[in-house]
């Protein structure tokens, strides 16, 4: 009668490295994407003891560059990773009776989700898909942002190729505004990412959670 | 190593400027040939105003700076301010209220760019001329005949699109306004845009623009050097001119057809209040404490770190002041669609609202991530009840 479960490797070490980075990248640029935003103002002591903003600034402008390269490598990986790349994956939405059903699943309408093969269900597939778009947007708009105030290296090849796109979205101001709408998403993303793993580890029991950490997933075995 | 280098760049740096020297005189002595006289003494005119020799001198180097030249320019500035009054103008109005030329023509206390600017041999300016009716237009015509070619077509203001453009008509024969725009510019050296207006549509383009107003590039398809603003600094079209009298050519321009002189850098960058961005001081309402101290007016709408322009750095009224200096926050004015893209002007970005209510993006996000909570929890405890027991 006892079920046996079998641990299989899922996540390769550079997906999850990339995840937790990512995530630790996108928190921190939240918090002082919203300072840049709307930010207080220090009133004791002299102006030339204080760099708050400049501070800020920094730190964002910091862990925005961090973004922007671990997203280039994430892409890699969808392509290139030697353990699993799984661009492919990323298109499970195609198959619409197995979406429809994952859709009833989610929506307590079925007991049991459908037996996918690919590493992301439906409807992650589809959320995915989403993010990756997200990121890039914001990744493009932050690179227009930081070439307006910066005109060297890296940013200043960035900025050349970039300002024609700044041209299209109607100058700097549609391009911050646009920027500042993206992380809103990114906000309404993480709320339901972190509640839909750990409901998969609820129901499913294989053991989501963890397996961001430890790079194992829990599969039941076949008799 | 690193010192070789340096003076190896240096070299080449003096070699090019000695060349561009050249080219300077060549093209200024070719000015002096085929451009008509000088109608105007420059010198005569900046003495009848009080301005002195050394007023001048002081004037060449501020304008030598900002057009990015090094000081072995000065005399050719001069010399070409002196010549400014050769190049035959056409100013052409459309779509605005004339506050560019009021602005530039107007000054209680001129300068050497502003008396620079009534030395300009206007051939043609529906303001200022005294013809009028069938006149007026038998002057537009021999002046665009006389100098074609050779003439500078300056103008200020939209072009309206709709209804085949006779929202703007103009004159006794009742030409609209994309008719003569394009009749003059399609003989002209150069077309200037003055002011955002003829630049990039601006307030007649604002939503939702009934009359489907457009810039002039956008409206005749030729290219313009865009002097944007609303209104813009009489420097950066003095600068352009003279620009253009030295060297035979447009200065530089952005890909908004802005001169990278005069647009190249953000309001924000050269901004005499950011060392209290930084050091996060800001005003945060109108005449508190903090606007006493000259603090930054980030979070009284100010648009400075959106809006590419040199104002800070030339200031207006002879360099007297400028919007943020005065303690109003930059409104963005040199940017296209400003009115729509910077709004509201007087608050910052996020606090634009949506469907006539207090709505912003920050409390529609924080609504819909209420929601999105509150769902969360619906689910939850509906997910427990239906897949109670299972294992
Ligand atoms: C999830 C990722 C990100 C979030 C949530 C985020 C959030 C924000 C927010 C809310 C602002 C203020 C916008 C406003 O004033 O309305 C901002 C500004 C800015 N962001 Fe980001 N951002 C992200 C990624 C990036 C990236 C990848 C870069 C650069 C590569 C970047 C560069 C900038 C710059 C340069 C500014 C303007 C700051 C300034 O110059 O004053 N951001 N960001
Ligand atoms: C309980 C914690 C979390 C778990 C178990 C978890 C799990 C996962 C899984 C399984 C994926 C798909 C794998 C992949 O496509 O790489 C994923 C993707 C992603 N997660 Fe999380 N996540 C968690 C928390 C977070 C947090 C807090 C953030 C952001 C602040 C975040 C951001 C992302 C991003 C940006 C992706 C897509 C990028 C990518 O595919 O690499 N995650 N997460
Ligand atoms: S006043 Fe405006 S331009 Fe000046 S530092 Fe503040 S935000 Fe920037």
């Amino acid at each position: 009668m006892e079920k046996k479960f079998t641990s299989e490797k899922e996540w390769s070490v550079a997906m999850r490295i990339n995840h937790w980075a990512m995530a630790i990248s996108i928190f921190v640029l939240i918090v002082t994407g919203f300072y840049i935003a709307e930010p207080f103002t220090v009133s004791s002591g002299e102006t030339v003891d204080k760099f708050l903003m400049g501070n800020i600034r920094y730190a964002h402008i910091l862990f925005g560059v961090f973004l922007v390269f671990l997203f280039i490598w994430r892409v890699y990986l969808a392509f290139f990773s030697r353990f699993h790349a799984d661009w492919k994956d990323f298109f499970a939405w195609a198959d619409m009776k197995m979406t429809i059903d994952q859709i009833k699943f989610y929506l307590l309408i079925k007991k049991e989700g459908p037996e996918y093969k690919t590493l992301y269900g439906p409807m992650q597939s589809l959320a995915y898909i989403g993010l990756f778009f997200m990121v890039f947007v914001i990744v493009i708009t932050g690179l227009i942002l930081m070439g307006a105030g910066y005109h060297e290296g890296f940013t200043a090849v960035a900025y050349f190729i970039l300002r024609p796109v700044e041209k299209m979205m109607g100058g700097l101001a549609v391009v911050r505004y646009v920027h500042h709408v993206f992380t809103w998403f990114f906000i309404l993303f993480i709320v339901v990412h972190i509640y839909m793993a750990f409901w998969y580890d609820a129901i499913l029991k294989k053991g989501t959670v963890s397996s961001m950490i430890s790079g194992n997933i829990f599969k039941k075995a076949k008799e | 190593m690193a010192k070789g280098n340096n003076s190896e760049y240096r070299k080449t740096i003096d070699k090019q400027y000695k060349e561009l020297m050249k080219h300077c005189q060549l093209h200024m002595e070719q000015v002096e040939k085929t451009l008509p006289e000088s109608k105007e003494d420059l010198h005569g005119l900046l003495k009848e105003r009080g301005l002195t020799r050394r007023d001048f001198v002081k004037w060449t180097s501020v304008m030598t700076a900002a057009l990015m030249l090094p000081p072995i320019f000065k005399p050719m500035v001069a010399k070409a301010a002196e010549n400014f009054s050769r190049i035959p103008v056409v100013w052409l109005h459309f779509a605005e209220c004339t506050g560019c030329s009021e602005a530039f023509l107007r000054s209680s206390y001129p300068n050497v760019d502003d008396i620079l600017l009534e030395t300009i041999s206007l051939e043609y300016h529906e303001t200022l001329m005294a013809a009028s009716g069938y006149q007026a237009e038998q002057n537009l015509e021999k002046a665009v005949k006389d100098f074609a070619g050779k003439f500078i077509c300056v103008i200020e203001g939209a072009l309206p699109r709709g209804l085949d453009g006779k929202y703007l008509t103009l004159g006794p024969k009742g030409k609209t306004g994309i008719e003569v725009a394009k009749e003059v510019a399609s003989k002209a050296a150069a077309v200037i845009c003055i002011g955002s207006c003829s630049a990039f549509g601006n307030i007649p383009a604002a939503d939702p623009n009934p009359t489907d107003c457009v810039g002039i590039k956008k409206a005749i398809g030729v290219s313009t050097v865009n002097i944007a603003g609303c209104p813009p600094n009489a420097v950066n079209f003095t600068g352009t001119i003279l620009h253009y009298l030295m060297f035979g050519a447009l200065p530089a321009l952005d890909n908004l057809g802005r001169p990278v002189w005069a647009y190249g850098k953000r309001i924000h960058d050269y901004c005499e209040r950011r060392p209290h961005y930084d050091a996060s001081e800001f005003v945060e309402e109108w005449g508190d404490e903090s606007a006493l101290k000259g603090w930054c007016l980030y979070k009284m709408g100010c648009k400075g770190p959106y809006t590419y322009a040199n104002c800070g750095k030339v200031r207006f009224n002879g360099g007297i002041s400028w919007p943020v200096m005065s303690g109003h926050g930059c409104i963005g004015c040199t940017e296209p669609d400003f009115w729509d893209t910077m709004a509201p002007l007087e608050k910052p970005l996020p606090d634009k609202t949506y469907g006539g209510g207090e709505k912003t993006v920050d409390n529609i996000g924080i609504a819909l991530t209420g929601i999105a909570a509150a769902g969360i929890a619906a689910h939850a405890v509906a997910s427990g009840i239906r897949h109670k027991g299972d294992k």
